[in-house]
């Protein structure tokens, strides 16, 4: 059975100063959902003093405050309390949206200028960081935090209520509710811990389904179906061992923190029952009143609520620590990585010019030794291949000319424009991309080639001869090709790249190794499209160690692992 | 919310004692709460009563202060018991749903299966999983629990304190239980989809923004996609809030329900007090049992609010566990005719639905024992649809296939996967040991032969790399990770060797691999199994080096 390691233990601490820091905007909205909800909840003090006189008015047959009124006000006074309870839910949650979408807004803004050597965050951590782990912050905003701040206010008025009438049921009060906290650190190592183990248990065992399902094909195929069903019941049945371990542990604190509660009520309920009949005559200030004795039992289970919902919130707190420390550590990283040149936004392409750089010094990513490519230019209608074997740095050369990595030094321009942040969106707009492992994004496959832009898409699939890709698809130009590529070979994705090209009618390609992996015929059609592409009079940059590429270039430019600075 | 009652159902089958056991606690949990509060309301009134009475003495406070201490204690208990039994009940019972959704999926066709690899669909189906896992829990079992304890309230309310109270406490918690769940039920579920929906296309569009960041920006559709994004999120954050107003509206409406009920208790309770017809300690007994009672629908609440998401959890697990059987071929199951070619196919076609051209055909091809055939042509000429075709996976539009001299849809399943076996381009292994991944090509139950293993390792190039290791005790993680892409192509070509099938199709096999190793796979794989014939695709001129002939495909319509 498989171990999926337990996630790295956060440092509390961080994760504590990164919440705090993440959450500050969102801090005086909660703090007034906070002291709203605690105000809904002392309500319950008037509702029970109501109780108490009319209750207390027909034990001693001297009615204060009929039954009826009494009913009457309890219920007003229990509308408006659900009234301000719910307003306060909806501050907080408000709150928590804007917290969760800001903070996305961000992470993805930086994320995507970030240039194109940056590795971290992988894109399919991005987006689950970006989707349902911001999304964690939520409950801990709109739940825990109003909580807390209950937690802070209600039982403090509570016990000053007490007081007054019998600073003996206040003293029980104060010894179960300091001794709570304290198990609540307890409870809130032990939870934390256990929560922490649980979450990995249960990712392991969908980590383990997703791995089965994902096979399912060829375990067909190897007749395996029965057998690998088998091994998933064992592990099922092994991990729900050692997660009932953990939750023994979990609801035995929890119990603990309910056994005190429930413990002081009665204390409570029993200290005022013997006062009231005489047995004890200690701990009020002259004798209890039928009426204080019966506010004082309602009002004591209200003592502890507070307690107990910070509790039941607890693992919304450890869900959104964990989470902040992520997206610290994203946003570190994405921090410290590169930018991309301009903005990546539309922009009236240059007319055509002769392309050229100089002097160029890059760094292909942190670590790495800098490189320093030979110097070139490329006329408009000329063909140039950069040459040399894998690893001396074609690709991050074509990033550089594309704007998509700073150089350290050197120049580059299009005609007499130099590129720059100013001038890298104009430029852009005259080059056409082929990366190696072209992918789609999700989208019908017309929107995915034309991203937005105009143009006769029809005439630049006959250009590039990629109408029979097309026509092969289910639907066409608006098959979806999913995350698996769903539909087209690595070949048949470059050739759709290619058309993408002619459509916006690029006056420079480049192109990075357009034939590795393919098959002859396919290599061939590739290539063909790149030449009826310099046909229309557009320039080549084309990255290749093929012979056959390099030979139907114009000139090679070599690049070799000396030209290191 | 029929196929809910119907996963409320599997999940209860899977461990009826457990969960009835559960409920017992927890109904125990919530009548000890309630008869807690009621009691001690009633001990303090009647306290008071027979203080002011001057009759203190005469007071029985032993018996319903020892009931308070004993109640306040065996809640704690129960409810520990209760937390135990029910979630190990529905651990298990949720281990049977994932196997039944795993068995499911197994029955489906092929193409269904290639699309539910993608991530997306794959993190929907946990999520899934994990979304039913309050169905009992938080939903079904204090769903019971609270009619249960409720009815016991009204019987108990009747005899101690008036029919009234009885009636009034009971139709409160009914109308007001009613409402919050008739609201819930009629929004919580479209809400929570358009939510759901929202997040699913968030994800999606921040993995197309990441993984094709350069290629946008150099297209000049960064800028676009980030405002779609933009939006998106926005979306997102609406549907959360109309989520999170649906929740917060059912919880009032459960508050203000708890609120009625004591109120009425009072208002009915009290004038009866006070005209002497009960006791004011027995009135107290119902506005204090009216309060406790309020727990039940307290802890219907979260259940409530997941409900939405249960729903459509529910609608789409069900659908997939519900997959009809395979269809089985009429019997008698062929018998294995030697003289035949291992493989006849005879102008055989397939063209895809909404398609404009055919994917491969008309084709005839013949397999003999000891051969390999080598299959040639470019991309889009359907070489892997074709071998998906010979194997049985998808349905051929027309023309004929014969394994070893029967039609291929006589056969059945077992014999049909003993006798062929598909190494397909995207093979997949599991995580575990290499061990783990070798044996799932023999029958369950069987161990691994050593020997065998090796041989099989051998005969592909990557016993030195696994000695160099650990052996067949080298762990695996999931998909196979911890191996090269070369390295995870052989383990799988192995494991399809162990199968010592008659037919062998390899879908590019030694992709990913240098020419001396991919010469030295195919003719092991050959020595291996020198009985069985390959049918074997392959881009690499190189290849044709280690086959008997060649055969290629051409692109429908562009012959």
């Amino acid at each position: 059975m498989p171990q999926t390691d337990e996630p790295p233990a956060a440092n509390p601490g961080r994760a504590d100063a990164a919440l705090t820091r993440l959450a500050a905007p969102a801090t005086p909205a909660l703090r007034r959902a906070g002291a709203l909800s605690a105000l809904a909840e002392l309500l319950w003090a008037a509702q029970a003093a109501l109780v108490a006189l009319a209750l207390g008015g027909l034990i001693s047959g001297t009615e204060r405050l009929s039954p009826l009124a009494a009913a009457a006000g309890f219920l007003a006074l229990a509308a408006l309390r659900a009234l301000l309870d719910a307003r306060a839910g909806a501050l907080a949650q408000r709150a928590a949206t804007a917290l969760v979408e800001s903070t996305r807004h961000r992470l993805i803004g930086a994320a995507s200028r970030q240039d194109a050597r940056a590795r971290s965050p992988a894109p399919a951590e991005l987006a689950s960081l970006a989707a349902e782990k911001v999304a964690m912050l939520a409950p801990w905003a709109a739940r825990y935090s109003p909580a807390m701040a209950r937690v802070r206010i209600v039982p403090l008025v509570l016990l000053a209520l007490t007081l007054p009438f019998s600073w003996a049921a206040a003293l029980v009060l104060l010894v179960a509710g300091p001794l709570i906290p304290v198990f609540m650190a307890l409870v809130g190592m032990a939870a934390r811990d256990a929560s922490q183990r649980q979450m990995a248990e249960i990712g392991t065992l969908n980590t383990l389904l997703v791995d089965r399902i994902a096979a399912v094909a060829d375990l067909r195929l190897l007749g395996a179906e029965a057998r690998a069903g088998a091994d998933l019941a064992a592990a099922s049945d092994d991990l729900r061992t050692r997660t009932m371990r953990v939750l023994a542990v979990a609801f035995l604190s929890s119990t603990v923190l309910e056994l005190f509660s429930a413990l002081g009520v009665a204390m409570v309920a029993v200290y005022v029952g013997f006062a009231l009949l005489g047995e004890l005559n200690f701990g009020s200030w002259g004798g209890l009143s039928p009426e204080a004795g019966i506010f004082l039992l309602m009002i004591a289970p209200e003592f502890f609520q507070p307690l107990r919902d910070l509790a039941a919130a607890w693992h919304d707190r450890a869900s959104a620590l964990a989470v902040a420390d992520e997206i610290e550590t994203a946003e570190a990283a994405i921090a410290a990585s590169g930018t991309i040149l301009g903005n990546g936004a539309p922009a009236a392409a240059l007319p055509p010019a002769p392309f050229s750089w100089r002097g160029l010094v890059l760094s292909p990513g942190p670590g790495a030794a800098r490189l320093g490519p030979p110097d070139g230019a490329v006329r408009p209608g000329e063909a140039l291949a950069i040459a040399g074997p894998s690893g001396v740095g074609k690709t991050t050369l074509l990033a550089a000319l594309a704007g998509l990595i700073r150089p350290e030094a050197g120049e580059i321009r299009w005609g007499e424009t130099v590129l720059s942040d100013s001038t890298a969106d104009a430029i852009r707009a005259g080059i056409g991309w082929l990366p190696q492992a072209p992918r789609f994004i999700d989208a019908p496959l017309g929107e995915a080639l034309m991203l937005g832009r105009a143009g006769d898409l029809d005439a630049a699939l006959t250009a590039a001869q990629a109408q029979g890709i097309v026509a092969a698809l289910p639907g066409g130009l608006s098959a979806r090709l999913g995350d698996l590529g769903g539909g087209v070979s690595g070949g048949e994705a470059r050739r759709l790249m290619i058309a993408r090209a002619h459509a916006a009618k690029a006056s420079l390609i480049l192109a990075d190794e357009p034939t590795a992996d393919l098959d002859h015929e396919t290599a061939q059609a590739v290539l063909a499209g790149l030449l009826a592409l310099r046909a229309t009079g557009a320039a080549l940059i084309v990255a290749s160690h093929d012979p056959a590429v390099l030979a139907a270039m114009d000139r090679v430019l070599p690049m070799t692992a000396e030209g290191g600075a | 919310m029929r196929p809910l009652l119907h996963i409320a159902r599997r999940l209860l089958k899977a461990e009826p004692v457990a969960f009835l056991r559960g409920l017992a606690l927890g109904i125990t949990v919530l009548a000890m709460g309630a008869a807690l509060l009621g009691l001690s309301g009633w001990f303090v009134t009647a306290a008071a009563a027979a203080g002011i009475a001057g009759i203190g003495i005469g007071f029985d406070f032993f018996r319903p202060s020892a009931g308070v201490r004993f109640l306040a204690l065996g809640r704690s208990g129960a409810r520990y018991g209760e937390r135990m039994l029910t979630h190990d009940a529905t651990l298990r019972a949720l281990a049977a749903l994932r196997l039944g959704l795993y068995a499911g999926i197994t029955r489906l066709p092929f193409e269904a299966q290639t699309r539910l690899r993608g991530a997306e669909a794959l993190n929907r189906l946990t999520s899934d999983v994990d979304a039913l896992d309050g169905l009992l829990l938080r939903l079904v079992l204090p769903a019971v629990s609270a009619v249960a304890v409720q009815a016991g309230a009204f019987v108990a309310l009747w005899v101690l304190v008036a029919p009234a109270v009885a009636w009034g406490v009971l139709l409160s918690f009914g109308l007001g239980g009613g409402v919050a769940l008739v609201f819930t039920l009629r929004h919580a579920r479209a809400r929570s989809e358009a939510t759901e929906a929202a997040l699913q296309s968030l994800r999606a569009q921040a993995l197309d923004l990441a993984q094709s960041r350069a290629d946008l920006a150099v297209a000049g559709a960064l800028a676009r996609q980030e405002a779609g994004l933009a939006n998106t999120i926005r979306a997102e954050a609406r549907a959360r809030d109309g989520l999170e107003t649906t929740e917060r509206q059912g919880s009032a409406a459960i508050a203000l329900t708890t609120g009625l009920a004591a109120t009425v208790a009072l208002a009915l309770g009290g004038p009866l007090a006070a005209a002497g017809t009960i006791s004011p300690a027995r009135a107290a007994i119902g506005v204090f049992t009216a309060l406790a009672l309020g727990e039940t629908l307290a802890l219907l609440r979260r259940g409530l609010a997941e409900l939405g998401r249960m729903q459509a959890a529910g609608a789409r697990v069900t659908a997939l566990s519900d997959t009809p059987p395979r269809p089985k071929p009429a019997a008698p199951a062929p018998r294995p005719d030697r003289a035949a070619p291992l493989l006849q196919v005879t102008a055989l076609r397939h063209h895809r639905a909404g398609a404009a051209r055919d994917t491969f055909g008309p084709l005839d091809l013949s397999l003999s024992r000891g051969e390999m055939v080598l299959l040639t042509g470019p991309s889009g000429a359907g070489k892997s649809t074709l071998l998906a075709t010979l194997a049985g996976l998808i349905a051929p539009t027309a023309g004929e296939i014969r394994l070893l001299g029967a039609p291929l849809a006589a056969w059945p399943e077992a014999d049909l996967r003993a006798h062929l076996t598909l190494v397909p381009q995207r093979s997949a292994l599991i995580a575990g040991s290499v061990a783990e991944n070798l044996a799932l090509a023999l029958p369950a139950g069987t161990v691994l032969p050593e020997a065998e293993a090796w041989a099989a390792l051998e005969a592909v190039a990557l016993a030195d790399v696994l000695r160099a290791r650990e052996g067949l005790a080298t762990r695996l993680g999931p998909g196979g990770a911890g191996l090269s892409g070369g390295q995870a192509r052989r383990l799988v070509l192995a494991r399809a060797a162990l199968r010592r099938a008659d037919v062998l199709l390899l879908d590019e096999p030694t992709e990913g691999l240098d020419p001396a190793t991919a010469a030295a796979m195919l003719s092991g794989l050959r020595a291996f199994a020198p009985e069985s014939g390959f049918l074997v695709v392959s881009h690499r001129n190189a290849d044709a080096g280690a086959a008997t002939r060649s055969v290629s495909l051409t692109v429908p319509g562009h012959a």
